[in-house]
């Protein structure tokens, strides 16, 4: 925080209880309900009609859908990142961020599952991957690893929530009757005792840790639904660090966007101050430069060597059809942010926002490109397929998919933010009465 | 000197008149030509088959030839005929499949007209269509026959293939007839000796020793023998074949799937990894289940401590 001690409880108090939408938030919630809407009508149209309605046909079978379901499952585990590695480090200058990493983390992985449905052509037999599902495959662990971040990353949302609760229902007058039921349901119990913050204290250090390598096994199985298979491309045994880097960037840069908003909506300068926009530019910058560092080897390594396999994959990535994509990715999400970031100045709220912007935009293609131009190059030649089958543009239906999707994860956040304090009040009115020295 | 002059001008006059004409329709020719060979001409194949002496037929097949590339034509009305074009002597009224392809076998009521003779003459007639007229085409056959037989001398196995042919009412030794004689291998025939085919001498014969030792076979060592002759002017198409022990019997490793690998179905899992899925997925769900356990701590504290 920006001034230590200044800030009375009271005046904590006030200006982190969730607020009403104003009018720019019913706007926003209105648009987002829209797109949110027309993917739903195009889910009709493909549960009517079947996957044909999409462009996704014998090569390209994982299309937009799963590079979608591979950006959410990154950018959940900024909540790993955030929460649990910066608070095990003792780091307390993101105390502030971390219900807003938390939140990201939880709409993006809810939304990661719902993807993976929308991808299969009959939703109604998903239990059959359950009843019928082999151990040995890692779309299984895939399953498994996803619902347990859900889990966990639900009650690291929840325990922190508990002394805040206990603040809310005391404002019934601000908050209104229906929120003031559903804080009592969620947390009338919480007393606030010294017991109840131990026992609290205790299991959020245990979450902490045990999220870490769930956050970590995730991704690395996200990475080996794709390194498992010997495709060009693909056949790689650096996957799981090239993900989990990857990962770590983009849902930093996203908790940099949604600091900006946040802060600007809300009006929250005295809390995510310019200090936390200078630190998280310094997180990003170096997640950027890790992950830059990835994908040179990623892609510097397999184009030295040129294996005839790879190199239809590789010409068509650096100078072929899906150049302008690659390299406006890795321009867009890597090479400017970080020569934004890497400047003191660059690391302001608004430069911040710009680079947080373009890291996720840069790492959302960035996803596209790892699925779909491997599925256009198989190790067999392509012979005796209809034209269409040698390209792939998502059709309306998905795009509208992708987008409602997208539109569902924020809006997700957006209610959140609506229904409880997106800054933690408890602990920062425990931070703000530490003495200066302490912090 | 002016109608002289006059006449030699219309003379000029007519000549160009004439050239243009013949320039015009120069060009109309060529132009219905070209046209004619983008539309491509159609046309009937007939081939005739018989297999293991006891099934035979005819395959009539639709085409149309575009430059110079034969194409198949499907879904192409063809009617087929014994011996002579006429109602009486219809064998069936067929239309071709989308390969453009219909099989004719010779219907019963046409038994007694097939049997009188040693000779035949198939008609095929690719009915008229809106654009082409009726197209026809004819294939001869001797009725021939192609018997097999196998020996096995001093340990050495032989194939005897013989092939003959009707005359009158006498089967008769059908000399220089080409043939392919070996074992079916994967849709095709793999040679039963050194030469890739044979011809039949003066007696109809041809005699091939077998040297393909440890030819994988079916569980119980059989294989299919197999002569055939293809597009032979007089006889058209013979195939014969035979069931021989001569191969290895070939057992097929069933318990491959039995193992417990990475490949196998979801009750063969390897232990290692059924003890690393388990232990993980136990040490982690065990540890929510005990948060979960405390926050109803939490909630039973908050009946028995004062706030």
């Amino acid at each position: 925080m920006n001034n230590s001690n200044t800030l009375t409880s009271e005046q904590i108090t006030s200006d982190l209880l969730p607020q009403k939408f104003g009018s720019r938030g019913m706007i926003w919630t209105g648009i987002l309900v829209l797109i949110c809407a027309i993917g739903a009508y195009a889910y009709y149209r493909q549960l009517r009609y079947g996957l044909v309605v999409t462009n996704m046909r014998d090569y390209v079978s994982w299309g937009i859908y799963i590079s979608n379901f591979v950006f959410f499952v990154a950018i959940s585990l900024v909540g790993s990142l955030i929460t649990a590695i910066l608070r095990l480090a003792d780091v307390h200058w993101a105390t502030p961020l971390t219900r807003i990493a938390e939140i990201i983390a939880v709409s993006a992985i809810v939304f990661a599952s719902l993807i993976i449905i929308v991808d299969m052509g009959r939703p109604e037999r998903f239990y059959n991957l359950l009843l019928h599902g082999r151990l040995q495959s890692p779309i299984i662990w895939d399953v498994v690893v996803i619902s347990t971040y859900f889990l966990i990353s639900l009650l690291l949302l929840y325990f922190p929530l508990l002394p805040d609760l206990k603040i809310m229902i005391n404002f019934k007058e601000k908050t209104g009757n229906a929120l003031h039921k559903l804080y009592r349901f969620q947390g009338s119990f919480w007393k606030g005792t010294a017991e109840q913050f131990k026992i609290s204290e205790k299991s959020i250090n245990i979450l902490c840790i045990i999220i870490i390598p769930v956050a970590f096994c995730i991704h690395t199985v996200t990475s080996w639904l794709f390194a498992t298979t010997y495709r060009p491309g693909w056949d790689s045994t650096n996957f799981g660090a090239y993900f989990i880097s990857g990962a770590f960037l983009v849902g930093s840069g996203a908790v940099v966007v949604a600091m900006y908003v946040f802060r600007r909506y809300y009006h929250l300068e005295k809390y995510i101050t310019e200090l936390h926009f200078e630190k998280m530019g310094k997180v990003v910058v170096l997640l950027a430069l890790l992950y830059l560092y990835f994908n040179v080897n990623e892609y510097l390594v397999p184009a030295f060597k040129m294996k005839k396999p790879e190199e239809a994959h590789l010409d068509e990535l650096f100078t072929g059809e899906y150049a302008p994509l690659f390299w406006f990715a890795i321009m867009i999400g890597m090479i400017i942010p970080i020569f934004i970031l890497i400047f003191k100045k660059g690391r302001k709220p608004l430069p911040m926002f710009i680079a947080g912007i373009m890291v996720v935009v840069g790492a959302w293609f960035k996803r596209y490109l790892i699925v779909t131009p491997t599925l256009l190059h198989p190790f067999l030649p392509m012979h005796d397929v209809p034209t269409s089958y040698h390209h792939y543009f998502p059709s309306w239906e998905e795009w509208a998919i992708a987008m409602g999707s997208l539109a569902g994860a924020l809006l997700v956040i957006t209610f959140f933010a609506r229904i409880y304090p997106i800054i933690p009040i408890h602990e920062t009115i425990i931070e703000n009465e530490k003495p200066a020295h302490q912090e | 000197m002016k109608p002289l002059l006059k006449m030699k001008n219309q003379h000029i006059r007519n000549s160009i008149l004439l050239a243009i004409c013949l320039f015009i329709s120069g060009l109309s020719l060529r132009a219905q030509d070209t046209a004619k060979a983008e539309a491509g001409e159609p046309s009937v194949a007939l081939r005739y088959f018989i297999k293991n002496n006891s099934e035979h037929y005819l395959i009539v097949r639709s085409n149309i030839k575009v430059g110079k590339k034969t194409q198949r034509l499907p879904n192409q009305v063809i009617k087929v005929f014994l011996d002579s074009a006429g109602p009486e002597n219809l064998l069936l009224k067929t239309t071709t499949d989308d390969q453009g392809e219909a099989k004719v076998y010779v219907p019963v009521e046409r038994a007694e007209k097939w049997n009188a003779s040693a000779k035949h003459n198939f008609i095929g007639v690719l009915e008229a269509s809106s654009l082409e007229d009726e197209r026809s085409a004819e294939l001869e056959i001797t009725r021939a026959k192609i018997e097999m037989d196998t020996i096995t001398e001093d340990g050495v196995r032989s194939i005897i293939v013989k092939v003959s042919y009707l005359e009158g009412a006498d089967w008769k030794p059908a000399a220089d007839v080409e043939m392919r004689l070996g074992v079916s291998r994967s849709g095709g025939i793999l040679s039963a000796g050194t030469e890739e085919s044979y011809t039949t001498d003066s007696t109809g014969s041809v005699t091939v020793e077998f040297k393909r030792d440890s030819l994988p076979g079916d569980d119980k060592g059989n294989f299919v023998l197999m002569a055939k002759v293809e597009d032979n002017d007089t006889y058209g198409n013979l195939l014969v074949e035979t069931v021989v022990p001569w191969g290895v019997p070939v057992v097929y490793n069933t318990t491959f799937f039995d193992q417990r690998t990475l490949w196998t179905t979801r009750f063969k899992t390897p232990f290692w990894l059924l003890f690393m899925a388990y232990t993980i997925v136990i040490i982690v769900w065990g540890t929510v289940i005990y948060l979960i356990t405390q926050i109803v701590k939490i909630g039973k504290l908050s009946k028995s401590e004062p706030n």
